[in-house]
């Protein structure tokens, strides 16, 4: 194991379990790692066992199995959490308490003194842009706030690994982009954050490294580049009046779809011919653009079956 | 460490802050000790906000110390602190477990460095600090209130803080363990309510098969010293008539039963007596016995209050008492034809009540804390090893 890893798993195992229930597993061999100072994204559909994965690194769910460290001590060292944050997907904080009071109470909760719990809740307040609510009770607050406070209690104790359960769940377009820029201020002071998200667009924009978990186990992990490497591609976008004038490029090394024609290739020599061919025919060329697949891509791959071609439909590993 | 138990504490404050039920518990507790403060007692009777009622219960009879001991025991614990504030402190305190552990807020709290047992354990500690709370404001403005009206400071009072805690506390165990297991406030409170309810009924049988098995025991007594009167008596007769008939008996001889019988026509009733009173008394002991067993895996929430009465009054405040309650009692009558005997009230009360108070302490708290340690190992248990 080593130790410039934030966290690093191997064989994390899950099988819930029911006395005259079915055993459902939830995690069948978990291997992941995430690097310190990163940007992790972990993706996955519904019941995959992101959130699982998660709660047993923050101790909240048990394991039936697990081989791994989270910031270089062994899953589930309690003292270890005093230098992680985390924000859970369904969060209800007491209504009775202020935003203010919140923040501090989990302060408390880390150990920490009274006078840095109070300085440390006054800049979250301000960095979630919540200064001016902060007095007031958390029953008076829109989700979009209640999960901003939230943010700002995982943040309290200063910690160098922040897990956040779906950061953005509830959470209104503007409020999605001071997300983005609290993660951003994460990322620029060192911290290490894993993410948890459905929305692909914005993990893109933030994650560094991405895992996809799909019926338990990690179907891929890496570098967007990484995981998209060999796949860049061309795409020449006509009018689409001219579209009938690509039905002559189908092949197996390139695509069409409407008026897009889809190279498989990245070398500019490849492409020159088919520019020719559709200015000879008085095509007008709208963009010509040199792409890889996005995360949702990506996605659609981990989670389609190879073997059938079907989507691997929501729910846990129950018959993986 | 101890920042951690000081915020759980702040909490459990700010929450109870937060109902309203916190506050109408300490207006009816202040609204009891009111009550303390406007009655009271001189050479007539019982006198209330300035109105004097007749009555035997009178400075003479009892002093006022006596009087406001047996007000505060009687109204302010055994009704007010035992059967209301206790039911608005389980209501209060019933969601602590399930709100934790159904209110989203569990993952939160496991995510920081505190370990499960211990958070189990201070959350515990904090629905026992609602009680707390109340019982010690209640016995603080009692002093205060009893002391300015009769002169007697009476710090023997504070007792009822641990006391009514720790029947409290049986009570809560039971909760917490119901709370875990069913994760519903509304499914722990009535289920602990039941609880309560076969406790009580549990206690009732108790109470009423040693008042019963006593004054069986007292009537064969009576009624056997009764007998053995009625056999000497007979037997002097016999022996009196016999020579007066001109047999020679000497002094040592022994009539036989229908010589006596002869003698004293009434002596197969009282002999009759005498064995239904020990048959019942031999029929009451397994039952008696049986529901002590029974109470001894039980907390003993009666008990336990009592322990407050045993040690606030004196042997002297009781004789004071028994001597007012019993001065009207004829006593225990023994009919001298029939032997069917009347056993004193008094006497009957008086020793149930010796024979209840008698148990050990070690029963009473031992047994009934020992309850509560493993309700709250097996509640511990689960909240260790549930995943949330």
């Amino acid at each position: 194991m080593s130790t410039h890893l934030a966290i690093d798993l191997e064989n994390v195992a899950k099988t819930y379990k029911a006395p005259f229930k079915e055993a459902i597993p939830a995690l069948r061999g978990i291997d992941m790692k995430v690097h310190a100072g990163e940007v992790f994204g972990l993706l996955g559909p519904n019941g995959a066992g992101k959130s699982t994965l998660v709660k047993i690194l923050m101790t909240v769910i048990r394991p039936s199995q697990c081989k791994g460290t989270v910031l270089g001590q062994p899953v589930g060292d309690k003292y270890t959490l005093q230098r992680v944050g985390y924000l859970p997907e369904h969060h209800s904080f007491p209504p009775y308490l202020t935003g203010r009071q919140l923040i501090e109470f989990f302060g408390a909760m880390n150990n920490m003194k009274r006078a840095e719990r109070k300085r440390r809740a006054s800049e979250l307040l301000e960095l979630v842009g919540m200064d001016d609510w902060g007095s007031k009770k958390l029953k008076s607050y829109s989700k979009g706030m209640r999960q901003r406070v939230g943010i700002a209690q995982a943040l309290i104790n200063d910690p160098d690994l922040v897990l956040l359960d779906e950061p953005t769940d509830g959470v209104d377009p503007m409020g999605r982009r001071d997300i983005r820029a609290i993660l951003d201020h994460l990322k620029d002071e060192g911290k290490t954050v894993l993410v948890n998200s459905h929305i692909l667009s914005e993990l893109e924009q933030v994650c560094s490294r991405v895992a996809i978990l799909v019926k338990g186990k990690v179907a891929t992990q890496g570098t967007i580049e990484d995981l998209t490497a060999g796949q860049e591609r061309y795409e020449i976008q006509l009018a689409p009046e001219n579209r009938e004038i690509l039905t002559q490029f189908a092949s197996d090394t390139a695509e069409v779809n409407g008026a897009t024609l889809k190279l498989q290739s990245v070398e500019p020599k490849d492409v020159q011919p088919i520019i020719d061919k559709i200015r000879a025919k008085d095509g007008t060329i709208l963009s010509i653009r040199r792409t890889r697949p996005s995360l949702e891509d990506l996605f659609m791959q981990a989670v389609i079956d190879p073997e059938t071609g079907e989507e691997l439909g929501p729910g846990a590993a129950r018959d993986a | 460490m101890l920042t951690q138990t000081l915020a759980l504490f702040y909490d459990a404050y700010r929450e109870l802050n937060s109902k309203k039920l916190f506050w109408i518990t300490l207006i009816l507790s202040g609204a009891c000790v009111a009550a303390f403060g406007a009655v009271g007692i001189n050479e007539e009777g019982i006198t209330a906000i300035g109105f004097t009622i007749p009555a035997p219960i009178n400075s003479i009879s009892i002093t006022p110390e006596l009087f406001y001991k047996t007000l505060f025991l009687n109204l302010g614990i055994s009704i007010w602190l035992t059967w209301i504030a206790t039911v608005l402190a389980l209501v209060s305190t019933a969601g602590i477990f399930p709100s934790l552990l159904t209110g989203g807020q569990i993952e939160t709290m496991l995510s920081k460095p505190i370990s499960r047992t211990r958070l189990f354990l201070t959350k515990y500690t904090t629905g026992l600090f609602f009680v707390g709370l109340q019982v010690s404001l209640f016995c603080v403005a009692s002093v205060f209130v009893i002391g300015l009206r009769s002169g007697a400071w009476m710090p023997e009072i504070f007792l009822a803080i641990p006391i009514v805690v720790i029947f409290f506390s049986f009570l809560f165990s039971v909760m917490t363990l119901l709370g875990i297991l069913t994760r519903s406030t509304i499914a722990s409170l009535l289920l602990t309510i039941l609880f309560w309810f076969v406790l009580f009924i549990v206690n009732a049988s108790d109470q009423t098969l040693v008042a019963f098995h006593e004054s069986s025991k007292l009537s064969a007594q009576a009624s056997s010293e009764r007998l053995e009167t009625a056999n000497e008596n007979a037997a002097l007769a016999y022996i009196n008539k016999a020579r007066e008939e001109g047999r020679e008996l000497d002094d040592s001889y022994e009539p036989t039963t229908e010589e006596l019988d002869s003698a004293n026509v009434f002596l197969p009733m009282l002999r009759q007596s005498v064995e239904d009173n020990q048959n019942t008394s031999r029929k009451l002991k397994p039952w008696r016995n049986g529901v002590y067993i029974a109470k001894t895996v039980l907390p003993k929430t009666g008990e336990t209050i009592n322990l407050l009465a045993k040690y606030v009054m004196s042997q002297e405040d009781l004789d004071a008492w028994v001597n007012l309650s019993s001065k009207d009692d004829p006593g225990t009558v023994v009919n001298e034809e029939t032997g069917e005997v009347q056993v004193s009230s008094a006497e009957v009360n008086r020793a149930a009540a010796k024979a209840i108070n008698d148990r050990p302490l070690w029963w009473v708290l031992g047994t009934s804390l020992g309850f509560e340690a493993v309700m709250l190992l097996i509640a511990c248990w689960l909240f260790r090893r549930t995943d949330f």
